[in-house]
């Protein structure tokens, strides 16, 4: 596909990076059901290991996102995240903020003993799957953000293979469980999400594969 | 792709680090670091749950009394475990989980505690081990390898560890309590043991180390301190993935500066054109008085972070390289120990058991006071001897002192001393007494130090096993 003349090709679509890779494969083994076992505590399981993971990677990238070189939470040419404040309004925050609100909740959620329960005994309440859909597209931002601001310095720090293999391992379970909208990745008409052709690019690769394929 | 075989889009990306902080680089490394992690375990979570899996839909496939109701219920539980463990990950263990009910031990780096877990009442281990002392010591790399094996090991000779979780400055492990105290402890209380009770003893551990060993492990430190008496009075090998105790005295440069000091007080020149040294020592060892003292100061030597040299074999020390035939040499020692009443190389000092234990040949003395068969005498000396002609494990078990032992069945026979526990919680057969000085809840980091020390990166750890009881 040629790009719009004047704007280069995003380095994490360009080779080498985007076949860069810590897992190889497809994530099937690690995405799949543990047969018998309660889908609920899976999916808890991996939002939970999502959310550290990505805070870590994000702990190393916040120095260069800043309110400066990030006024807003941009993840694609015309696209900037809005945050839903207190009244309901929709808000422009600039990208550190934006990321330290989502993490912030996030980990709220997850010391949350009603929400995410831990106690024996303690059941998932009915509430569970739309809070967790709400939680992957809020992760889905931060890793959009990411890719979009900031790939050049993960190149710098040598992080693709890891950070790539982290994504795509989301974006599998996020699709196998149905926790993620495919607008929310690719984007609206005229409004795409960098992370879009990524995804389009990892699919044709073979590395999005469903577990049941 | 274009004439060099590269893809038309490949990009040459200039790396470089400048414009960055300085801890940037070592955070992101930590934070690679940790994935990795992350992905090793996870792919062999997926395939040891693959495993126990497949293990029971084979057995239930081949039981054809089974009702196909009860197959169903079966499988249920199974998954019921399965999903408790995946909460479990989720679970922050620490301190307050957890209520001391009695310090039980101390070691090197910190003490064990019975406690109990507050929320379901059970009872467990917990050993504290200090993470500077341990850095200082260079204790991480070999700690954290054979956690690995032994944490995965199912066997019934080693102690089993549940949970590990760490704070900035101690490491918590959480095992299973075996109630009837140690080998040394026993040994202190009861002196010597009759031959039969011998034999039962060191059969057993000839099993736990021929375990170990499968696991490709070598011990190196088993002494009776390390030697744990389950409920029913059978043993167990205290979990030495963590106990740490032979790496201290492994530490090259701590034996070589032993090496030399102990040269500085009697070269061996001097040692062995001196007969009537050698007598001396000789005259020490059966002297009543010096053996009591060596035991009143037994317990202090196994709290101290020096440790006791006693059954560790000269090759160790000797840094040659050596195999894992190096633990039959300590059992040697430990059976010596048990018949006679103290180890073969006792002395009043460290230096001079390390140097007793190097020539060998001059110091193994059997006492003329104590009795001993022919057999016992004959696999002692065939035990505690270089390691070309140490017995192998076949040869032990066919050496005619086991004649009789049932090698496959031992665990299940009545084990010579049982311990009489009141309740779970009973700590009667540890010196709980002489263990002053030590607090009695753990004190925990004391300031907030940042939970980023990579050193320990994989030490926090959950056993599968635990989830079905309700840990
Ligand atoms: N799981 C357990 N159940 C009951 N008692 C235990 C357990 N683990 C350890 N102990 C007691 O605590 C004592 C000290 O434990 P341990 O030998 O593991 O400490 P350590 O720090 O490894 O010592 P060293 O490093 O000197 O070997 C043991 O001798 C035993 O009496």
């Amino acid at each position: 596909t040629p790009t719009s003349p004047g704007v280069a090709k995003p380095l994490y679509l360009c080779s080498p990076f985007v076949e860069a890779a810590l897992v190889k494969g497809n994530f099937k083994h690690i995405v799949m059901l543990p047969k018998y076992a309660d889908v609920m505590e899976w999916v808890a399981v991996n939002i939970f290991d999502f959310y550290q993971n990505l805070n870590s990677f994000y702990g190393v990238l916040a120095e260069c996102c800043t309110s400066q070189s990030c006024p807003s939470m941009c993840a694609g040419p015309n696209l900037n995240y809005t945050w839903i404040n207190q009244d309901r309004k929709s808000v422009q925050l600039p990208a550190p903020t934006y990321i330290d609100y989502v993490m912030t909740w996030i980990q709220n959620l997850l010391d949350d003993d009603n929400v995410f329960p831990t106690k024996s005994g303690r059941e998932f309440s009915q509430t569970f799957p739309s809070t967790v859909k709400h939680v992957y597209r809020q992760l889905l931002r931060v890793f959009a953000h990411l890719y979009y601001a900031h790939y050049p310095q993960i190149l710098h720090l040598r992080s693709e293979p890891h950070f790539n293999s982290l994504f795509a391992h989301f974006l599998a379970f996020g699709k196998e469980y149905e926790l993620l909208d495919i607008k929310d990745v690719k984007g609206q008409p005229g409004v795409p999400v960098g992370i879009g052709a990524l995804w389009e690019r990892w699919k044709e690769m073979g590395i999005l594969e469903s577990p049941n394929a | 792709s274009n004439s060099n075989g590269k893809p038309a889009d490949y990009v040459y990306f200039e790396r470089t680090t400048a414009g960055f902080s300085d801890d940037a680089v070592p955070r992101a490394k930590g934070a690679q670091l940790k994935l990795e992690h992350f992905y090793k375990v996870a792919v062999d979570a997926a395939i040891e749950r693959n495993q126990r899996r497949v293990e029971l839909e084979r057995k239930l496939a081949a039981d054809t009394s089974m009702s196909d109701e009860r197959k169903q219920r079966q499988l249920q539980q199974l998954g019921k475990r399965e999903s408790a463990f995946l909460r479990l990950r989720r679970t922050k263990l620490g301190l307050e989980d957890f209520r001391t009910v009695k310090v039980i031990g101390k070691g090197a780096f910190g003490e064990v505690r019975v406690v109990q877990k507050t929320d379901t009442g059970k009872i467990y281990a917990m050993k504290t081990l200090r993470k500077d002392e341990m850095l200082k010591k260079d204790q991480l790399a070999h700690v954290r390898a054979e956690r690995d094996v032994l944490a995965e090991s199912n066997s019934p000779w080693v102690v089993q560890l549940y949970y590990s979780f760490q704070d900035s400055a101690y490491l918590y492990l959480i095992m299973e309590f075996l109630p009837g105290g140690d080998l040394m402890t026993m040994l202190i209380k009861y002196d010597t043991f009759s031959e039969d009770v011998t034999r039962f003893y060191i059969a057993e551990c000839v099993l736990a180390i021929e375990a170990v060993h499968s696991l490709g492990f070598i011990h190196r430190d088993i002494k009776p301190d390390n030697i744990l008496i389950d409920k029913d009075g059978h043993i167990k090998l205290s979990d030495f993935g963590l106990s740490t105790g032979f790496h201290k005295q492994h530490d090259s440069s701590y034996y070589q500066r032993l090496l030399e000091s102990a040269n500085g007080v009697a070269s061996p020149t001097t040692q062995a054109r001196n007969s009537v040294m050698v007598n001396a020592i000789n005259l020490t060892m059966s002297s009543k008085d010096q053996i009591a003292t060596w035991k009143a100061n037994r317990r202090k030597l196994a709290y101290s972070t020096v440790g006791t040299p006693d059954y560790i074999a000269p090759e160790i020390f000797l840094q040659k390289g050596y195999g894992n035939e190096c633990d039959y040499w300590s059992l040697g020692a430990i059976m010596f120990e048990c018949l006679v009443g103290y180890p073969p190389f006792c002395s009043e000092s460290t230096h001079e058991t390390y140097h007793k234990i190097i020539q060998w040949p001059n110091y193994l003395m059997f006492p003329d006071d104590v009795h001993l068969s022919r057999e016992a005498e004959d696999i002692i000396r065939r035990l505690i001897t270089s390691p070309d002609r140490r017995l192998s494990v076949d040869q032990i078990k066919h050496h005619p002192f086991f004649y009789g032992v049932n090698w496959t069945g031992i665990r299940n026979i009545d084990a010579p001393f049982i311990p009489r526990l009141r309740s779970i919680t009973d700590t009667s057969y540890f010196p709980t007494d002489e263990l002053e000085q030590v607090p009695d809840e753990p004190v925990g980091a004391d300031s907030a130090g940042a939970n980023k020390d990579l050193a320990f990166l994989g030490y926090t750890f959950k056993r599968f096993s635990i989830s079905s009881q309700a840990f």
